[in-house]
């Protein structure tokens, strides 16, 4: 084979496509990373351990963490068995659970925080009687909890929902039940043992996403007043410069570990899935 | 009372009959085959036994007891389905003891039970292998492993076959009938292809449009077709409009040239219209023997398939097609030849009289 042959061959275009890309992800990046070791030549990585020594920084960080968690679970708990019936027994209302779930993006995160507050900030009283059926949930530190992770949950579940749903697209739901059924599993069984395992990815990545969602939201975590992550950076951006580049560094740091560690363990499945 | 028993079972989609009023006993240890074209209702009927579909109307009974409205977990019915189904997430063993896992089975019998099927469909070392490392025969017989394993009462398969390719296809279907009789399950088949149910079956039922066409041995659907339908769906026929000449003795006028039936036409008159059916390959040349139809024809198309010749003849005005055997010292005629063909009176068949069988069958009535 000769020279010309061989260049001829070179997708030339699809590397420069992948170049600029790579480029335009990969130049802010370096950017943030090279301004945060900027402070001090003596001392690079010294906006690093200032963050990390910030008390406050630890607190938000470990609650922003378990309210990613708490969302995730409430989510998968959720999603998964409503993705999973509308695949299995009601397809034609796929149309409208989509439409449902683009509608976070289309309602801002403050017009949630507002209707929330809104209905949770007063007690529940039956109609014309004295009688309380629910405190205010705000006035308590579970009722916020409890009120701040179900606004994540919307505000996550447009990929969550859409995470789990194309993963069961590539997995033959319908059939995999039905042979589960043949062989005496139970609703619960086929679940946790046949469809969970087998979206598995798919969850992860939705998982991921909620994640790094829930961490970094501040809109309802201001006006709901709690000691969140998001608006401890806000806050930081705000009055520092150092630290608030080398924080982004660091998220982004977490994203990737988070990525690796969803290959990690979904390693053979994308092989798995595809047996068909 | 039959072993499995469908009485009346109708399914209803919208306005929109899939299955009417299908009625079908089969005994214990039996092979039943479903046998029609897209949509003509076999793999609903074949859902209402498994229990994924529920009938509109009619009642299920399984081992004298009534399963109609039974959830499929309940049912003890295996099932093999044309995308194998195997769960990706197993290994061979996995999917085979999943049933048994579930059902709480000692693990020490589990081990057992797998051992035993993968020895059965000969793949004992393929245990720890994932589907996606399987080809599709391969697969495919892991999952009527799997089906098997639960030891069900009935064995279901929808078109198993069908995704695979035309020689594993043959040497599986060898396979699945072979572990049928030597487990003696009663076994439920749904397929399109002729060949395969023909090959299969203890017994055929064809279907069309959601209703039986027939039911029958192979050699009753093949023969002995009692519809137009069943018999143009299994195999090839020649078909035709003829006159009944003389009922009494089977005589029929076909564009001017004169056939015998040994078909019962006492319900017919002298003058009525009838649809007549010929397997090609009950034709011979005169040259060769004689039977009680000598039929004068032009060549119109010699084919040659391999096996056989297909030769294409004009009787009166009709196209008929006629087989016979290759060998390397057959003398055909040119195209465009007269020749005189023969036919016995069974060959003549008269669709849509039901008693011609019992009629051919019986050596008194059919001399």
């Amino acid at each position: 084979m000769n020279v010309l042959t061989r260049l001829r061959r070179f997708p030339f275009w699809s590397w420069i496509w992948f170049a600029l890309g790579a480029l335009y992800f990969i130049l802010p990046l370096l950017a943030t990373l090279e301004f945060s070791v900027s402070w001090d030549p003596a001392d690079p990585l010294k906006a690093y351990t200032r963050v990390f020594a910030e008390q406050d920084f630890w607190e938000t960080f470990l609650y922003s963490n378990l309210l990613a968690v708490a969302t995730i679970l409430v989510n998968v708990i959720l999603i998964v068995p409503t993705a999973y019936w509308i695949r299995l027994r009601v397809p034609e209302a796929r149309r409208i659970v989509e439409f449902i779930t683009l509608l976070p993006f289309v309602v801002p995160a403050i017009i949630l925080v507002f209707g929330l507050i809104g209905v949770y900030s007063s007690p529940f009283q039956v109609p014309f009687t004295e009688l309380t059926l629910m405190d205010p949930l705000t006035t308590t530190k579970f009722g916020t909890n409890v009120l701040i992770v179900a606004g994540y949950m919307v505000l996550a579940m447009p990929y969550m929902y859409r995470s789990v749903d194309t993963g069961m697209r590539t997995v033959d739901v319908r059939t995999l039940t039905e042979a589960a059924q043949s062989l005496g599993a139970s609703w619960f069984t086929i679940i946790t043992r046949v469809i969970l395992p087998n979206v598995r990815a798919a969850l992860l990545s939705g998982a991921l996403l909620t994640f790094a969602i829930v961490v970094g939201e501040v809109t309802l975590a201001s006006f709901l007043g709690v000691n969140a992550f998001g608006p401890y950076l806000f806050l930081l951006g705000q009055h520092r410069a150092y630290e608030p580049a080398a924080l982004s560094f660091f998220s982004f740091i977490l994203t990737w570990i988070a990525m690796g560690l969803i290959q990690l363990f979904t390693g053979g499945q994308g092989q798995a899935a595809g047996t068909r | 009372m039959a072993y499995l028993t469908l009485s009346n079972i109708s399914k209803q989609f919208a306005d929109a009959y899939a299955v009417q009023d299908f009625n079908l006993d089969v005994e214990k240890g039996e092979f039943v085959s479903f046998l029609g074209p897209s949509g003509c209702g076999k793999t609903t009927t074949l859902r209402m036994v498994a229990g994924f579909e529920a009938p509109t109307k009619g009642k299920i009974t399984l081992n004298n007891s009534d399963i109609t409205n039974q959830a499929p977990n309940q049912r003890n019915v295996g099932m093999v389905f044309q995308a194998y189904a195997l769960f990706p997430n197993m290994t061979v063993a996995q999917n085979i003891g999943f049933g048994l896992r579930v059902r709480r089975e000692r693990e020490s019998a589990i081990k057992e039970r797998i051992r035993e099927m993968l020895a059965i469909i000969n793949l004992e070392n393929r245990g720890d292998s994932y589907p996606y490392q399987l080809s599709g025969g391969q697969q495919q017989r892991v999952a009527l492993a799997r089906a098997l394993a639960i030891r069900p009462q009935v064995l279901l398969l929808d078109e198993p076959l069908s995704a695979l390719d035309a020689k594993i296809r043959v040497s599986l279907r060898a396979e699945i009938r072979s572990i049928q009789q030597r487990l003696g399950i009663t076994t439920i088949y749904v397929t399109h292809d002729q060949e395969e149910a023909l090959s299969l079956s203890d017994r055929i039922v064809v279907m069309n449009t959601g209703v039986i066409e027939q039911v029958g041995t192979p050699f009753q659907i093949y023969n002995f077709p009692e519809t137009a339908f069943v018999a143009s769906f299994v195999g090839t026929l020649n078909t035709g409009t003829a006159e009944v000449v003389d009922p009494a003795q089977g005589l029929l006028d076909l564009d001017g040239v004169q056939l015998v039936s040994a078909a019962d036409l006492s319900d017919k008159q002298k003058g009525d219209q009838v649809r007549i059916a010929i397997r090609p390959e009950r034709f011979s040349f005169v040259s060769e023997e004689k039977k009680a139809n000598i039929i004068d024809c032009k060549i119109e198309n010699i084919t040659f398939l391999g096996s056989i010749v297909r030769i294409q003849v004009i009787i009166g005005r009709t196209k008929f097609y006629m087989d016979t055997f290759n060998n390397p010292f057959l003398e055909l005629p040119r195209i465009g030849d007269q020749t005189q063909i023969t036919c016995s009176r069974e060959a003549v068949l008269v669709l849509g009289i039901p008693a011609m069988i019992q009629t051919l069958l019986d050596p008194q009535k059919a001399s």
